[in-house]
């Protein structure tokens, strides 16, 4: 039993069963947004990179393309997007979602709780300098103004 | 000198499930910062909490899944229910819609969990009196019927909460000692850790402490 949600691994039967899901619904052009959000929630919680690397790559396309109004649906992204980029290590990134994220919402304690876990993350690799390094700069994985996009659906 | 690799002998596995809303995540943080959380926006997918407790003179790690009640999440979190060895599961005591919603999480428990699982039904909000909308004789006869242990509780200002967290470790704690929990089962929620592992090179293994409550 794994300790924290940045090790907590995703069992093989899950993550065929939602690519199944997927993968229909591609093939057939009748994706639906929720099917591909919980086939990237799997991916990005894969024992392999490479399966996180694509489960980000999802959460980013479903950011980029939803409804700007849709403010529930892009936390979701932003939580995971920061999660998955935690567990393979890009620090960086994983923290500008996160300081995105609570800049809108700065009580929420989830995210204070995953930002947390990651800077302990760091510490114990001995990266402790990058996270302050980090900056606010938002312009993550191709998504532009993060803060800015998210601030707007706000008003 | 450095500590021990554990300092607790067992980790019980535990989801907490509900309706949105209903106050899961305020459970979970009053249990573990004793504190209760003011502002609550909807947990995003699954939050985690740990801390350990004392049962029968044994130190017990839970490791607590709090699941987000939004129906948009119910695909995935359903996953988390698997190997849970106890589960709490919540309603709001001002809204009836909540509770009428019980049968259907506790069907979805029995069938994803195992029959050891043990469930603890939580009618949270219990210091908003004036807004009660179910009964505690109701609540507690839909617990008795379904063989579920059964508390009301308030996240706000601590009433019951330990109690709840605590009670289902002591259940599962008496399952092991009955047997009647396999802690070889892949899926059984519980591990077991020796507490001092270096001590058992250097005298006979002392006999386990019987539990006596």
């Amino acid at each position: 039993m794994e300790d924290d949600i940045l090790n907590e691994i995703v069992s093989s039967e899950d993550l065929k069963k939602f690519e199944r899901l997927y993968l229909n619904e591609s093939t057939t052009d009748n994706l639906q947004r929720g099917t591909q959000f919980n086939y990237a929630w799997c991916l990005v919680r894969s024992r392999y990179s490479a399966d996180i690397r694509k489960g980000i790559t999802l959460l980013e396309d479903l950011f980029k393309t939803e409804d700007s109004t849709n403010e529930h649906a892009k936390r979701d992204y932003l939580y995971y997007l920061a999660l998955g980029n935690a567990r393979i290590k890009e620090y960086t990134k994983a923290l500008q979602y996160t300081r995105a994220f609570l800049s809108i919402e700065p009580g929420n304690q989830q995210l204070a709780n995953l930002e947390t876990l990651i800077k302990k993350k760091m510490e114990a690799e001995g990266l402790k300098g990058i996270a302050l390094a980090g900056g606010v700069a938002l312009a993550v994985g191709g998504i532009v103004g993060l803060g800015f996009a998210l601030a707007k659906g706000k008003k | 000198m450095s500590a021990p690799p554990y300092s607790y002998s067992y980790i019980f596995k535990y989801i907490i499930i509900g309706d949105m809303g209903v106050g899961k995540s305020c459970l979970l943080h009053q249990f573990t910062e004793k504190k209760f959380m003011s502002d609550c926006p909807h947990t995003i997918g699954v939050e985690f909490g740990t801390r350990i407790i004392d049962v029968c003179g044994q130190k017990i790690k839970l490791q607590i899944w709090d699941t987000a009640g939004q129906e948009r999440f119910r695909a995935v979190t359903r996953s988390y229910y698997r190997g849970a060895a106890g589960a709490l599961m919540v309603y709001d005591t001002t809204r009836r819609t909540t509770y009428n919603h019980l049968s259907s999480w506790l069907t979805d428990t029995r069938n994803l969990t195992n029959p050891s699982t043990v469930i603890f039904l939580i009618g949270n909000k219990s210091d908003l009196k004036d807004q009660r909308d179910v009964a505690y004789e109701e609540a507690k006869q839909f617990a008795d019927e379904n063989g579920l242990m059964f508390v009301e509780a308030s996240a706000k200002t601590g009433d019951n909460v330990e109690e709840a967290f605590v009670e289902t470790a002591k259940k599962i704690f008496q399952c092991i000692q009955d047997g009647r929990l396999d802690l070889n089962a892949t899926e059984s929620g519980v591990q077991h850790k020796p507490s001092q592992p270096g001590r058992q090179t250097l005298t006979d293994q002392s006999p386990k402490p019987s539990c006596s409550c």
